[in-house]
């Protein structure tokens, strides 16, 4: 009998809207059917594996009976072996066993730090949250999350190379000291682009002690704001004075931060950040973007313009011109009748919005660009205390370039280098510097890093790095605040050594390199350091510096206001960069534009080791660990690859005679969908890498995200011949396609005139944007501030027809399929003190993956590797989805469909589908309204995820934690397998989550070990209450005051690392005292799937756009609510 | 026709019927004894390295749980002292005990073997890692230690005194009044639910179980049974 499939009603022939979540889907093929009918996909749950034919399901359960049966013979499994308590020797102040402790420390990097509260197990630390007290507080970013994870990192840099091969540190410690004593060396430093006090202030120290030093610092994805506005001024952008937001290629709110972007989102919901007034359009912001493919931060515009980047100037200059600004006169004037008609509604709102309005240029953008977003943000007011933006001076100043390195390396000015920027020089600088040659040209070169890239084996030394969670130093946040970095534990391998120690010890006499822990528990010469340099900013004294380590922060010490103006060489600039757009005229597909993209996994290249970040799925194109080359539809059809794109490898082979399609997919099909490979040519230079269909794109450009293939080896699926092996670990090899030798100097964000060629080749990517496709109608619902003069009314109707969206506007009332209560008729779900819920606003989620990779942090889910991916079976309890939906009859921009990303974890329904089919009831209901899972109960046998409408269930289908996933066929050898226990990255695991095993299902628990802490936390109130009263306890009457925890007062791992305040967790109890009791309320309110009566605890909230009403495209904005059927 | 079964034979079912009782009798004796949780653990009494006796310090100089076991009530564990908890007395009191040898090669660096390092106890509870204890939730609601360590202040060597099976932990989850006392009382091996009432009558209850039904109205002592109050 085949499976009975619910089918949902027809969508009404009035609805507008189509939507998709991949090429697949819109093209309704086969493929794509079977990832929504079912709730693993064929292949899924089978144990095929590998090639090799002992490793079929019957060859391994008979390894399996043999290794329990010869286990039985001995029975030494039964006895309990014996273990030992091995308490302190002394007891470490604050330290008890069991608890939690925090710390606030942050994370150095360019743009600013991002201020941390870190939390330590035992001196362990386990978890990243944002520091919620700073004045740059912005959450997380899944960068910064995931950062805690290259701690633990198993092939982290432990030892001292000497020319790329293992050597001692005796050694490098007599090279250090004949530098140190050597006051005459033609020493340089090569840092990076964050900002901090202690560095700078011992480069001041080196330059005194060797006149001939230089500084010079780099990032590879950095672009040329600096010249527009000045030496060591940044613009830092405070959104929440900001009505009108431009942003000219500029990812604010992904890659490219302007400043702490929670106060952007908070302005996003029309009933304020907490939900405490009435829906107010005119108090939300409003985001106009020009960029060539969707951003998180395009994905939140309502407005946006595709454009390829080349073309911004021309844009930019248009805007320029029409708010009469003189330096506009120096670029082409744009003549395309459709971007004219969006460009001047644009301009007439920032005009209305002069002093509360911002553009932003893309940092990556060259200087022209940025020239002129200066030259209308002075002309609008925006500029200076109080305004939004804030022209910052930094004290990053005097600092070369690569460019000047190379210049002076060639001269011989500089003879040694000492390099601790966390790029890669060696793989990612320009190639027209030929950085490798340069260096070799070099007497000796110093390099510090956690990894042994590719500058670690080129310099003539390496020295193994310390991960920022292990060394003192001091940064600065995104608007100059002061902040500390504390180191939470001693370097793991006693050879590392912080950036900042390395600098001391060259100023040192006699250069002994001192790191970690000195003799008789001595702290790191960098604790001094950075006490000095604290000191030395006017906070003398021991209350100060407390106050400092237990705030993160010294907010009276930020960068000193500077005051921009247009600088002599913007006409010169501009009149250049209008001259080379002028040149390469508009892109076609004979000559393409490349962008080469800040990659949001990897950022640029030095997370390919990060095994959370490479599994997470990329928030638009939903590749994981890979990289491709992203092509618009229409220029796809145009070139004539684009059914080669989205028809997958034909896998099946009848009589040597290929097939379509494998229309069964019998055997972990989705191995075998492979996408083909193309080569891109540029200025001669060519690389060969898959290419995949980008919605939303701007037409002839080719968007390569940078960062990938630094090392092969003979595994390699792309057949490249081993190279660079020892450059990565397990986690980086074989990962995608290196597109640094495709870029130079000139052409460092895009270039004009590549051209494609289709190479026959295939390759295999994981992308998940078909995974755990869910059914049903109004998933997630959009409204628009304004009336577009149809159906749907003006905002407030629309507000009030959120609820009614979809199906649920003509579903009879809900009849609950399950009693709620038992058999002596007490309600199930009983707590009086706290029930659980949350809210998920659509209309502040990005889609940036914080939270999801917060999750796998906090609750110990394992990475489950590439090929695993490809069959469904990623573990993470939160599924991005994302959404494109486009309107039926859109006349002004057909090919750029909305955005909706829709975060979907376990809503934890009250009459919870998967509950009732458990057979063993591992999967029950608690007294507080959690959807529990008693791990040690499941049997595996699916059936509730079977029955999850919302696909929210993972499954062990091998012991990820236990057998790494990463080794070659590894999970297939069963009990044979390598085990990773005593791996590093198993010292990450929060001791209060189980660590689950094989053929386990699991979920999202609201952080359920997060709640019981507070619970009981809150538990010894009752003692305090009868100590304060003076009264025996036997007196005393507990409350629902004592016992329930305060309104607010606990956050689950996902809610806490969101920048966008998206997520509201809380006590349904508490009703309208608590965020979430307020979002429950409000119109937006609706749950997903009602209609099937569920009645889930996580509600969402819809999305809301603000459109300007004279924009050409207004009335197609604000109305992508999506249904899947 | 032939015998095609020797004489023999006819005893086989029976030797058949007895190998198989026997060998089931076995396994289930085997199962008993090996995987039942009660023959599992109680009565442990492994020696320590220290003959640590809670009697003398305990019922004898009056001891407090929390001068060692300090954190019992504000963590989930309730931890082991460290050694400088015992050096705070036995650097004066017995301090050339041979049998503090130990101690002193953990915190006495004029002892011959000094070599700083904990002293490794051998655990004696242990619950499994997907069961999550908390002392705390316990001891701060009027549940003593007495409850689930049996008379602690009466072992010379300390012993596993009730099972800690899933049913155990359940028998008082679904009867709480059975175990609850003033919270004065936690931490009081000699308390006597009896002696309390007579001391106490302006509590106005007769029995034990009535006091123990009070307690739990007043607390408001609501044990969970669900499966996420101890596995997470």
């Amino acid at each position: 009998m085949s499976k009975r499939i619910w089918h949902h009603p027809e969508v009404p022939a009035s609805e507008t809207t189509t939507a998709w979540r991949s090429p697949g889907q819109l093209e309704n093929s086969p493929m794509f059917r079977d990832w929504l009918d079912r709730e693993f996909p064929n292949g899924t749950a089978e144990m095929s594996g590998p090639e090799e034919a002992e490793n079929t399901r019957r060859s391994f359960l008979k390894l399996m009976g043999a290794s329990s049966a010869l286990a039985g013979f001995g029975m030494a499994a039964c006895r309990r072996p014996e273990t030992y308590i091995v308490p302190y020797t002394k007891a470490p102040e604050w330290v008890i066993p069991g608890k939690a402790t925090y710390y606030a420390s942050s994370m150095p990097r360019s743009g600013g730090a991002t201020p941390l509260v870190i939390t330590t197990f035992e001196g362990r630390p386990t978890h990243l949250a944002p520091n919620s007290l700073h004045p740059d507080a912005s959450g997380t970013d899944a960068f910064a999350q995931a950062s805690i994870l290259d701690l633990y990192a198993p092939n982290r840099s432990r030892q001292f190379l000497k020319s790329g091969k293992t050597s001692k540190r005796a050694d490098f410690q007599a090279a250090l000291a004949a530098l140190a004593t050597n006051s005459a060396a033609k020493i340089a430093f090569l840092s990076g682009d964050d900002d901090s006090p202690t560095r700078n202030r011992l480069q001041r120290a080196l330059a005194a002690k060797f006149p001939a030093a230089k500084f010079y610092q780099y990032e590879a994805l950095t672009g040329e704001a600096v010249k527009a506005l000045g030496d060591g001024v940044k613009i830092a952008a405070d959104f929440s004075k900001a009505d009108r937001i431009v942003s000219l290629d500029c990812d604010f709110a992904g890659t490219d931060p302007q400043g702490p972007v929670t106060p952007f989102f908070d302005r996003r919901k029309p009933e304020g950040k907490a939900y405490e007034k009435a829906p107010d359009a005119s108090s939300m912001n409003r985001l106009y973007v020009v960029e060539a493919a969707y951003s998180l931060t395009g994905g939140m515009a309502d407005h946006r313009l595709r454009s390829a980047p080349s073309r911004i100037l021309h844009i930019a200059g248009q805007i320029a011109r029409e708010l009469g600004i003189p330096q506009a006169g120096g670029v082409d004037k744009v003549t395309d009748a459709k971007t004219l008609s969006w460009i001047k509604p644009l301009v007439a709102d920032l005009k209305a919005h002069k002093g509360k309005s911002m553009v932003l240029a893309g940092s990556r953008q060259p200087a022209a660009v940025h020239h002129l977003a200066l030259a209308i943000n002075l002309a609008l007011g925006n500029i200076g205390e109080g305004k939004p933006l804030l022209a910052l001076q930094t004290e990053a100043t005097g600092k070369g370039t690569l460019a000047d390195l190379k210049k002076d390396i060639d001269s011989g000015a500089v003879d040694t280098l000492v390099i601790t920027t966390p790029a890669n020089p060696i793989y990612d600088a320009p190639v027209d510097l030929d950085f490798p040659a340069t260096l070799a040209k070099l007497k000796t070169s110093i390099h510090l890093g956690e990894r042994t890239d590719a500058t670690a084996h080129a310099a003539t030394w390496h020295v193994p790095g310390a991960h920022y969670l292990e060394s003192w130093t001091d940064t600065r946040s995104a608007r100059g605040t002061y902040t500390v970095v504390q180191p939470m534990i001693l370097p793991l391998y006693p050879d590392c050594v912080s950036e900042i120690e390395l600098l001391l010890a060259l100023l040192s006499a006699d250069g002994k390199l001192l790191n970690g822990e000195g003799p008789n528990a001595a702290p790191s010469p960098a604790f001094k350091a950075v006490r000095e340099t604290f000191t030395a900013l006017g906070s003398a004294g021991d209350a100060a510096w407390k106050k400092l380590l237990r705030d993160g922060f010294h907010a009276e010490s930020t960068y000193p206001l500077a005051n921009p103006s247009l600088s002599a060489s913007a006409e010169a600039d501009i009149a250049a960069a209008n001259i080379l757009a002028g040149k390469a005229s508009d892109p076609t597909p004979k000559a393409l534009e490349v962008v080469f993209a800040t990659d949001a996994s990897i950022y640029d290249g030095r997370w390919i080791d990060n095994a959370w970040l490479q599994e997470a799925p990329d928030p638009i194109s939903k590749i994981t660990w890979d990289n491709a080359a992203l092509i618009a539809p229409k220029t796809a059809k145009e070139l004539g690859i684009y059914d080669i794109i989205v028809s997958p490898e034909p896998v099946t082979k009848v009589l040597g005679v290929e097939s379509k399609y494998a229309d069964v997919g019998p055997d972990g099909e989705a191995n075998h969908r492979k996408h083909p490979v193309i080569s891109v040519t540029l200025n001669g230079r060519s690389i060969e890498i898959p290419v995949m269909i980008s919605f939303g794109q701007a037409e002839n450009t080719i968007i390569i995200p940078l960062g990938y293939g630094q090392g092969t080896d003979k595994d390699d699926q792309l057949g490249r011949s081993p190279s660079n092996t020892s450059h990565v670990g397990l986690v980086g090899i074989n990962r995608g396609v290196n597109a640094y030798p495709l870029r130079d100097t000139s052409t460092s964000y895009f270039a004009t005139g590549a051209s494609i060629a289709i190479t026959g080749k295939r390759y295999p990517i994981a992308v998940t944007q078909e995974h755990s496709a869910m059914y049903g109608r109004a998933l997630a619902r959009e409204v628009s501030t304004i009336d577009s003069h149809d159906d749907k009314g003006g905002f407030k109707q629309q507000l009030a027809n959120v609820k009614k969206q979809g199906n649920d506007s003509h579903a009879p009332p809900n009849v609950y399929l399950y009693k709620p209560e038992d058999r002596k008729g007490e309600a199930l779900i009983n707590d009086p003190l706290h029930q659980w819920g949350m809210s998920i606003d659509l209309s502040s989620c990005m889609g940036c993956n914080a939270c999801l990779v917060a999750c796998q942090s906090e609750n110990n889910i394992p990475i489950v590797g590439k090929e695993q991916v490809a069959r469904g079976r990623e573990m993470h309890w939160i599924r991005m989805d994302r959404y494109f939906a486009t309107q039926k009859d859109n006349d002004f921009d057909a090919d750029n469909p909305a955005l909706v990303p829709q975060p979907v974890a376990c809503v934890h329904c009250e009459s919870a589908p998967c509950e009732v089919v458990c057979p063993v009831n591992a999967t029950v209901h608690t007294e507080d309204g959690l959807n529990a899972m008693a791990y040690n109960r499941c049997i595996g046998t699916r059936y509730c995820a079977n029955n999850c409408p919302y696909k929210a269930r993972r499954f062990n289908f091998f012991d990820y934690n236990k057998r790494n996933p990463l080794i070659t066929n590894n999970l297939y050898h069963g009990p044979l397998g390598k085990k990773a226990v005593g791996d590093p990255d198993h010292l990450q695991k929060n001791p209060n989550v189980t660590v689950r095993m094989r053929g386990v299902m699991e979920k999202c628990t609201y952080c359920v070990q997060r709640l019981k802490d507070s619970v009981i936390r809150q538990k010894r109130g009752q003692k305090q209450e009868a100590l304060v009263a003076g009264k025996p306890s036997t007196e005393m009457q507990v409350s629902t005051s004592t016992l329930r925890i305060p309104v607010d007062s606990v956050k689950t791992a996902c809610q806490d690392a969101c920048p966008a305040n998206a997520i509201t967790f809380g006590n349904l109890l508490d009703a309208e005292k608590s965020a979430l009791g307020r979002s429950k309320n409000i119109d937006r309110n609706y749950d997903l799937l009602n209609y099937i009566g569920t009645r889930p605890r996580t509600s969402y909230l819809a999305r809301v756009k603000n459109p300007n009403p004279e924009m050409p495209d207004a009335k197609f904005v604000g109305k992508a609510t999506i249904h899947m059927v | 026709m032939a015998n095609i079964f020797p004489r023999w034979s006819n005893l086989l079912p029976l030797k058949i019927a007895v190998c198989i009782g026997s060998a089931v009798a076995g396994v289930a004796l085997a199962f008993n004894y090996y995987a039942t949780p009660k023959s599992l653990t109680v009565g442990y009494q492994p020696s320590q390295p220290i003959p640590f006796s809670h009697k003398i310090h305990v019922d004898q100089l009056g001891l407090d749980c929390r001068y060692c076991h300090s954190f019992v009530d504000v963590s989930g564990h309730s931890n082991v002292p460290t050694s400088n908890t015992c050096w705070n007395c036995h650097q004066h009191v017995q301090r050339d005990s041979p049998k503090l040898a130990p101690l002193h090669r953990s915190m006495d660096p004029a002892f011959p073997g000094y070599d700083g390092k904990p002293i490794e106890w051998v655990r004696i509870h242990k619950s499994p890692d997907y069961v999550y204890f908390n002392h705390s939730a316990h001891v701060n609601r009027g549940i003593s230690c007495q409850s689930c360590h049996g008379d602690v202040n009466k072992m010379e060597v300390v012993y596993q005194d009730q099972s800690h099976s899933m049913g155990w932990c359940l028998e008082c989850h679904r009867a709480p009044e059975k175990h609850l006392r003033p919270l004065e009382e936690v931490y009081n091996f000699d308390y006597n639910a009896e002696t309390y009432i007579s001391n106490n009558p302006q509590l106005g209850v007769k029995t034990t179980k009535d006091l123990g039904l009070k307690l739990k109205e007043q607390f408001d002592v609501k044990p969970k049974e669900s499966c996420a109050t101890c596995h997470h």
